[in-house]
């Protein structure tokens, strides 16, 4: 066998792999360092900008032919809830909101507003007509969908008494994780006012 | 009991895995080979404490025991059968479970494969690294992911089932187990890397022993991400198999550079070259199943389907960061001494090809990873969040898929060191026009549009040159000539070529339509025609269906529904495919008809695509490609790297293909290893007294 060492070509092996290896090192550390700080997604989803802020305008005509307007609403606690009528989850989510409005529809202590995103007049008539809930309902206001940063349906928002936005919902609410929301926020508006 | 039982099947492989470590470790620094020997054992006791917790676990789950923690929150007594076996993997803790015994089987028969050979010390730290990866996965078993947890159940309790989206497909007791024979079959090859980079043993006697473990986990894990695609695509309705997510990268990762692994390994077989970029490659590999694992387990990436979220985040980054810091500290102590005597004559060799393939894997992966992470370290930079979607991927990902298709046609005629363009003219001729033939076909038939027509061009190119060397080979040594790394290789290749044609045609020519339909109504869409009959409940055990009745093209009736599971809280499409060998029509239920309204119309997708089923059938002949190239041919020499000779004198070229360009004696039985007539690709020793020259 004619054999043709090419290592015999090459010039002396110099120190590189200690410098390479480093400097991929030092690469893949910070990369763990920025998963290692990263937030889980589902509380990242949770995280709205508008939390604790003021709640932006919301007005407009409801489909019973009266007039809405967020500011009007101080005192008591609203629950903003994004929805369509061809929207699964949606569809899901409705009997939850149909028992949240009817536990404190004596009180009047919260209400539900619901805003609809590309849908007709009519099919979202028939969808409360089918699935129940008398709150009002602003349709054809999708900027109202982009004011508020929703990225999927449904998504809700709960505004405290005094206008300020306290939790975003996202995906389908439960009337219970709403009330518990509701009690924290009041446990500790006590807390802090004594 | 079952907790209990359990508990101490976690308990056992804790245990084992660390004495192990132990006991090696001593005996490996002190080298004493009486405690190496006896550290060989705890192997078995780690296998004893996974199959015991399995046990445990199945036994748990069939008998309804609530009082075990994972069984409370999964299972349900209504879960059929098959799902109940398949809901240990439908959660999180779960399918710990199932990792961990697979590896602890691993681990087992490394220790029974070596028994004679466990003394030397590079087996020695590889099963000690086995046992490090053991005790990692048992001790998430035994603190933040414990599955056998005791809880006290009311009587009468009934737990929610299993995800809703996991009981509703038999893959789904198919799917995850080959992915993790996968994923964690690549521990064996990296154990055995680690045991190289630690004793510093130049040469590649560890390679070939480690060889068919690396194409097996391959194997597996290629089976494994296809029967995922199949699942998403028969169960989640919206027409595709694939869709970028986080978790269908996770695992798709570790393919690319493994696939990568699998092709340069033979460059450093053959010529010893490529030592330290192939122990990267295994090292990536088996890192990048750890960091899948971290970001389908810690919730940290939005996903359709991440586990839910849990503690074990952290743990998982911290063993992570462990793997990361000692192999490239072992690679960058090493390096230099591992680095290749040889280099590479001409970029138009066998060799050359490999490399080039290796540079566009490498990207390949590199780009999935990117895309993959990309949100979180845009966050990181400015807090702003991002998705990266399926529009990145596929304009990134598809000229490095078509390169690679190129490659596949032109690699395996390619002989080593160096070709000739005659040889080159004379080898491709062929293949050329079976890619030309495939090009006309599809226009006939009425493809259009660049990029897909391309991708049958190559398509057919690289078929093409698959198919000349299974030809010869076969011509050459009957069935002998199928199998072998080199010609179960060729195999594979076809079934990639199959599975290309299909994706490209697939994704290029679907087409989508929602219709809305009375009773006894009849639609036509792309070429079919559906009739709605009407609907059917139906109540399962698990579940009440409604499905919408469609005939298609007024044959046979398929039956898209909408399904509540358990409690009811989430509504589950489950579509219905009609398949045939030319296209597939997908219905999926879009919106119920109101209750009691026979008359109601319904809602229905419509997804029509061709040669859909040519990708699982790509895949299964992917999967007997790997079985063929696993089949020991017998005939193999020792491998001499760098020494094997450029050119031979003896045996001189047939006229034309077919014809036999002669095998040096003892040339390894893999037919593309040869480089030495000028005609001949063909693989294998003849056997004595058999006729060199055949056609």
């Amino acid at each position: 066998m004619d054999v043709i060492d090419d290592a015999d070509e090459l010039a002396p092996p110099r120190r590189v792999a200690p410098y390479v290896a480093a400097a991929v090192g030092v690469v893949l550390l910070v990369f763990i360092g920025v998963l290692a700080t990263r937030k889980p997604a589902e509380e990242r989803d949770q995280q709205s900008p508008l939390v604790g802020k003021a709640v932006p305008a919301l007005s407009g005509a409801t489909l019973d032919g009266g007039r809405y307007d967020i500011d009007n609403q101080r005192g008591r606690y609203v629950l903003i809830n994004f929805f369509a009528s061809w929207c699964i989850p949606c569809q899901l989510e409705h009997p939850e909101l149909v028992q949240f409005a009817q536990r404190h529809e004596a009180a009047g202590d919260a209400s539900v507003v619901s805003v609809s995103f590309q849908d007709s007049e009519q099919k979202i008539r028939d969808f409360f007509a089918q699935k129940g809930g008398s709150w009002p309902v602003i349709a054809g206001q999708n900027s109202a969908a982009i004011d508020f940063g929703v990225a999927a349906l449904p998504e809700s928002y709960l505004v405290d008494p005094n206008g300020i936005v306290v939790q975003k919902f996202v995906g389908g609410v439960r009337a219970d994780d709403v009330d518990r929301t509701i009690a924290e926020v009041e446990r500790l508006r006590q807390g802090a006012q004594p | 009991m079952n907790v209990a039982l359990g508990t101490a099947g976690v308990v056992l492989g804790l245990l084992g895995a660390l004495v192990g470590i132990i006991t090696l470790a001593v005996g490996l620094v002190r080298r004493r080979p009486s405690l190496v020997r006896s550290g060989r054992m705890y192997a078995f006791m780690v296998l004893g404490g996974g199959l015991l917790m399995t046990v445990a676990m199945q036994v748990a789950l069939l008998t309804d025991d609530f009082s075990v923690k994972f069984v409370h929150d999964t299972s349900s007594t209504k879960t059929p059968l098959l799902f109940k076996v398949a809901t240990m993997w439908a959660a999180l803790e779960g399918s710990l479970v199932l990792w961990a015994l697979i590896l602890s089987g691993f681990t087992a028969v490394v220790a029974w494969r070596y028994r004679d050979r466990i003394t030397d010390p590079l087996v020695g730290w590889a099963l000690l690294t086995m046992f490090v990866v053991c005790l990692f996965f048992f001790g998430l078993l035994a603190g933040p992911a414990n599955p056998f947890r005791a809880v006290s159940v009311a009587p009468g309790y009934d737990g929610p089932g299993p995800n809703p989206l996991l009981q509703n497909h038999p893959l789904m007791a198919f799917h995850p187990p080959m992915l993790y024979l996968g994923y964690v079959g690549f521990t064996v090859p990296f154990a055995f890397a680690i045991g190289a980079l630690v004793t510093g043993r130049v040469g590649e006697g560890w390679l070939l022993g480690t060889r068919r473990w690396t194409l097996f986990a391959w194997g597996c894990l290629t089976v494994g991400i296809i029967a995922g695609a199949w699942w998403s695509y028969e169960v989640l309705g919206w027409g595709g198999y694939w869709a970028w997510d986080p978790v269908e990268n996770a695992s798709f990762l570790p393919w690319l550079t493994g696939t990568a692994y699998l092709h340069s390994v033979m460059v450093q077989e053959r010529r010893g070259m490529l030592r330290v970029w192939n122990l990267s490659l295994l090292c990536a590999t088996f890192s990048l199943t750890i960091l899948g694992t971290f970001l389908t387990r810690s919730g940290v990436l939005d996903s359709v389907h991440a586990f839910s979220e849990s503690g074990i985040g952290p743990w998982i980054l911290t063993f992570f960061a462990l793997v990361v810091i000692v192999t490239i500290g072992l690679i960058g102590w090493r390096g230099d001494r591992l680095r290749a005597p040889g280099r590479i004559d001409s970029p138009i060799s066998r060799e050359g090809a490999f490399l080039a393939n290796n540079v566009l894997f490498a990207a390949f992966a590199f780009v999935v990873l990117l895309g993959t992470v990309f949100p979180l370290i845009v966050e990181w930079s400015n807090g702003e969040r991002i998705s990266v979607g399926t529009p990145y991927f596929n304009r990134m990902t598809m000229p490095l898929g078509l390169t690679l298709l190129f490659l596949m046609a032109v690699a395996p005629v390619l002989p080593w060191r160096k070709a000739s363009g005659e040889l080159l003219r004379h080898r491709l001729l062929w293949p050329a026009w079976v890619g030309a033939g495939v090009l006309a076909l599809a226009v006939l038939a009425g493809a259009r549009g660049l990029a897909p027509l391309v991708a049958f061009f190559l398509a057919g190119f690289a078929g093409g040159a698959a198919g000349r060397q299974l030809v010869l080979a076969t011509r050459r040594h009957g069935w002998r000539g199928l199998v072998g790394r080199a010609n179960g290789g060729m195999v594979v290749h076809l079934g990639v070529i199959v599975i290309a044609v299909a994706f490209a045609a697939s994704s290029a020519y679907a087409r989508q339509a929602e219709l809305t339909l009375v009773p006894g109504q009849t639609a036509t869409f792309a070429g079919h025609t559906l009739t709605y009959r009407g609907v059917v409940t139906k109540t399962f055990s698990n579940r009440t269906s409604v499905a919408a009745q469609i005939e298609v093209d007024a044959a046979d009736v398929y039956e898209p529904a909408l399904s509540t599971f358990g409690s009811g809280r989430s509504l589950v499409g489950t579509p219905s495919v009609r398949t045939s060998a030319v296209d597939d029509v997908a219905l999926s239920l879009l919106a119920l008809p109101p209750s009691g309204d026979d008359a109601a119309p319904v809602t229905v997708r419509v997804i029509v695509q061709p040669l859909i089923v040519w990708l699982w059938i790509g895949g299964g002949v992917m999967a007997v490609g790997t079985l063929l190239a696993i089949v020991p041919t017998g005939q193999r020499r020792p491998t001499d790297p760098v020494s094997a000779a450029p050119f031979s004198s003896r045996g001189a070229g047939g006229p034309g293909d077919g014809g036999d360009g002669g095998d040096r004696p003892g040339d390894d039985d893999t037919g593309p290893d040869d480089d030495t007539g000028p005609d001949d690709d063909l693989g294998g020793r003849p056997t004595p007294g058999e006729p060199a020259v055949v056609g």
